[in-house]
């Protein structure tokens, strides 16, 4: 066995894990750094829609709804201690449910998110049953009739039909 | 009302002899087909020409009636003005719903006189012929379309310059993109109406096997690269001119491109297994059903007005009809497919899923999952309003959670697909195959780690980038080194191309998405300010004017350099403020400025808002690289394979007697 090929044998593989592992936590756990408020403003009206508009958000909006509800929420952000879902949930309170970007995870708004998963599970199952059918219906070795399709097959070609 | 005038008779005659010549076109094939009559096969070309000929002239019609400043018609005065610079008054024929369907109805009448032509000597082939027929019925319906709902040389009433004939909107008059985008995008999305064609065809002939497959193959490939180009730069444009700095905000329109984008990707997919193994015979006819359709679709939800959009026309009667063609096409495709059932039933068996095919399957499940997904959170505003009637807004908080979890699927799939086996993979074979790219993809994540980055979702974007990226590059450096250059040509290798693109994009899009770092400042003329590791200096702060802008804009020194100018110009005619940031733009980062509304150049105030956007450029390097690609792909690859070859080695038959 050649070196190359011994070394993706399991200790190469181990090792990977444990880099990708080890890399992994260091990056989700380590402090992303602060936030200046303008981004904190931003993150949040990304979350809202503009009450007039047709489908932007307040971040994206450039009218004086969507600035007037960008100053409440830089004002919120610099004078209260209150969190992004707070603040969202003020704005949606304040502005009206137009506002409300994020379909509510209750109610009918709900199957939004049902649905797709449904959909998934759907697919999942279907999948597995179409390859529980293949995996019994394997019909490698050719009948009678399969060769004399095939046998036709080459025929036509042969007299240059196909 | 005025009366008719030269371009309104001239455009109203040559769309009516379009009309007449599809319709003609199409009910003289079938009946040449039907009877097998070879002279009047030979009656049907005229009809194409002179179809194209009344699209062609339709459109110069209408770019004379813009040009000449042709007041009569009452589409001029909507997008037309006497100020529009020549670039965009050419352009301003698409910027409106009538106009954008005289492009549509142009593009397909090219299309069909190109296949037309292309298989003229194969008319009698009854497959050719019914495509040909599809395509003529289709070109009818787009001519019926510009003659009725959407009658773009309609006279308009006696012009008050005082209220109408301002130009098109602000932002279709600002960029040269608009000159690209949308006519590369329509190339896209019309392009697949050949496809589906030749589908309809294979299902109506009962020729179902493989050959339409390969008749199709190219256009599909050539609508699906047009397509990828026309998002692209729908995007480029959009981080141009729109100043939130984004390229992406799943407005409903953008939607209604990117789902026949998902569907036609999964088909050029899956489209393999067929001709390979013979397989997936329904799934592909419903693919290109689904694409086709879903263009439609997408046209119904975004210029009918049911659907609120930025990029949405004005209310239109168009809404009806393109509903009725989309019912159409679904049940007379649906209906097609159950006749044909029994032809259909595919005679093999995926063998395990663990190969080439089973990964292109899971493929295509994610990618129509995430085109119903996307699909469902386009209508669903629609849905709640019939039943409750009350708004809501579904935007990008739920798309973007949506997205992620399958992209990142999708991503992971695109390492594994090209080293599996058709048929079956071994776990030694796997463990030698991904060995290499698996190790790229744990390179890619410690040197992203290196440079700071955190979060999982970004973190795992970028390892299975990686990893799909090392796949990618294992693949071409097999083939380069048994083949040379020709490597890289063919589907397969031409598709690696298309991948390293498509993974250029994710990454960057991960990095622009998830990184961003942004402030505003309100600075005097003279001031300095430092942010995330640049200096902002404000130059100066000065008005402008144009025949058609007022605006103000600030030069604004980065890092003590060049001058950049973000500015803001009001269109005076229309009252509305466009803005036009300035961007510096570099491998690693884009830093990019916006003029904020409130400075004020009599103080010298600015108030700007610097984004400092990481990887933006390979967006762009990303796409160009898709564009090229699917131009190797769509060469032919050094060993083409005959339908009856092998294709690949025998299962041993102590493994068949296992079974």
């Amino acid at each position: 066995m050649s070196a190359a090929s011994s070394v993706k044998r399991w200790p190469g593989w181990v090792l990977l894990a444990f880099v990708v592992a080890g890399c992994l936590a260091y990056g989700v756990t380590r402090d992303a750094g602060a936030r200046t408020p303008e981004e904190r403003v931003e993150e949040i009206s990304k979350q809202l829609a503009c009450p007039i508009c047709n489908g932007e958000t307040v971040y994206e909006s450039r009218n004086t709804a969507s600035a007037s509800i960008r100053a409440e929420i830089k004002n919120q952000v610099s004078t209260t201690d209150a969190s992004d879902d707070a603040i969202i949930a003020y704005v949606v309170q304040q502005f009206g449910a137009k506002t409300q970007l994020l379909p509510r995870a209750s109610g009918f708004e709900s199957l939004v998110w049902v649905i797709p998963g449904v959909a998934l599970v759907c697919a999942g199952v279907g999948l597995f049953f179409s390859f529980r059918k293949w995996r019994t219906n394997v019909d490698t070795v050719p009948d009678a009739a399969d060769r004399a399709r095939v046998e036709a097959a080459m025929a036509a070609e042969d007299s240059g039909e196909s | 009302m005025l009366a008719e005038g030269l371009n309104g008779l001239l455009g109203h005659t040559a769309l009516i002899v379009g009309f007449a010549a599809s319709l003609f076109g199409a009910l003289a094939l079938i009946a040449a087909i039907r009877l097998g009559n070879a002279r009047l096969i030979k009656t049907v070309m005229p009809y194409g020409w002179l179809a194209l000929g009344g699209a062609v002239m339709a459109v110069v019609v209408m770019e004379r009636g813009l040009i000449t400043r042709d007041w009569q018609l009452a589409y001029v005065q909507r997008v037309g003005s006497r100020d529009t610079p020549a670039l965009f008054n050419f352009t301003a024929l698409w910027s409106a719903l009538e106009g954008s369907i005289l492009l549509w109805l142009l593009l397909l009448a090219v299309y069909t006189a190109i296949i037309m032509h292309r298989y003229r000597a194969r008319l009698a082939d009854p497959l050719v012929g019914w495509a040909l027929v599809v395509m003529f019925f289709v070109t009818a319906f787009f001519f019926f379309l510009a003659l009725g709902p959407t009658d773009a040389f309609r006279a308009g009433v006696t012009p008050d310059f005082t209220a109408c004939c301002k130009g098109p909107n602000p932002l279709l008059q600002n960029h040269v993109l608009v000159l690209f985008h949308p006519p590369i995008l329509y190339l896209g999305y019309v392009g697949f109406t050949v496809p589906f064609a030749f589908a309809i065809a294979a299902l109506v002939t009962g020729r179902v096997g493989e050959g339409w497959l390969v008749e199709t193959r190219r256009w599909a490939l050539f609508a699906w690269g047009f397509l990828t180009v026309g998002i692209v730069l729908g995007g480029w444009w959009s981080y141009e001119v729109l100043g939130w700095g984004g390229v992406w905000g799943w407005d409903p329109v953008e939607n209604a491109s990117f789902l026949p984008w998902l569907t036609g990707t999964a088909y050029i997919h899956s489209v393999m297994v067929q001709e390979r193994r013979g397989m997936l015979r329904v799934w592909n006819l419903s693919l290109l059903v689904a694409t086709f359709s879903l263009t439609i679709l997408g046209t119904f939800l975004t210029r009918s007005g049911v659907v609120n959009s930025v990029h949405a026309f004005s209310d239109s009667t168009i809404g009806p009809f393109l509903l009725g063609a989309f019912g159409v096409v679904v049940l007379v495709s649906l209906g097609l497919i159950a006749w044909r059932g029994d032809r259909l039933r595919s005679p093999g068996a995926i063998d395990s899923p663990i190969s080439r095919e089973g990964a292109f399957l899971a493929n295509n499940v994610l990618l129509a999952l995430f085109a119903f997904v996307i699909l469902l959170g386009t209508v669903f505003p629609l849905i709640v309003e019939a039943k409750d009637n009350r708004k809501i807004a579904v935007g990008s908080p739920f798309f973007d959670t949506m997205s992620q979890p399958i992209g990142l699927v999708l991503l992971f799939l695109m390492a594994v697909a090209p080293a599996l086996p058709w048929r079956k993979a071994s776990g030694e074979l796997l463990r030698d195959r991904l060995f290499w790219p698996a190790w790229c993809g744990a390179g890619t994540l410690a040197l992203s780690v290196f440079l700071g980055a955190t979060d999982l979702a970004p973190l795992l974007a970028f390892t299975f980038a990686g990893f799909a990226g090392g796949a990618a590059i294992r693949q071409l450096v097999l083939a380069t080194r048994r083949q040379g250059y020709r490597g890289l040509l063919g589907r397969t290798n031409g598709g690696m191309v298309v991948h390293l693109g498509v993974i250029i994009i994710a990454v960057a899009l991960a990095a622009s998405n998830s990184y961003t770092r942004s402030a505003e400042f309100t600075m005097m003329k003279g001031e300095t300010v430092s942010f995330a590791g640049h200096t902002f200096k404000v130059l100066d702060v000065l008005d402008f004017t144009t025949p058609r802008t007022v605006g103000i804009k600030a030069e604004i020194s980065i890092d003590g350099g060049q001058a950049y100018a973000p500015a803001i110009s009001k269109y005076t005619a229309f009252g509305m403020d466009v803005p036009t940031p300035s961007v510096k733009t570099s491998l690693v980062q884009d830093i990019y400025l916006t003029l904020e509304n409130g400075s004020k150049p009599s103080t010298g105030e600015a108030k700007i808002k610097v984004f400092i956007k990481p990887m933006v450029v390979w967006l762009w390097i990303g796409g160009t690289l898709c564009a090229f690609g699917t131009l190797l792909a769509a060469f032919p690859g050094k060993n083409r394979r005959r339908p009856t070859d092998a294709v690949s080695a025998p299962i041993p038959l102590d493994e068949v007697a296992s079974v």
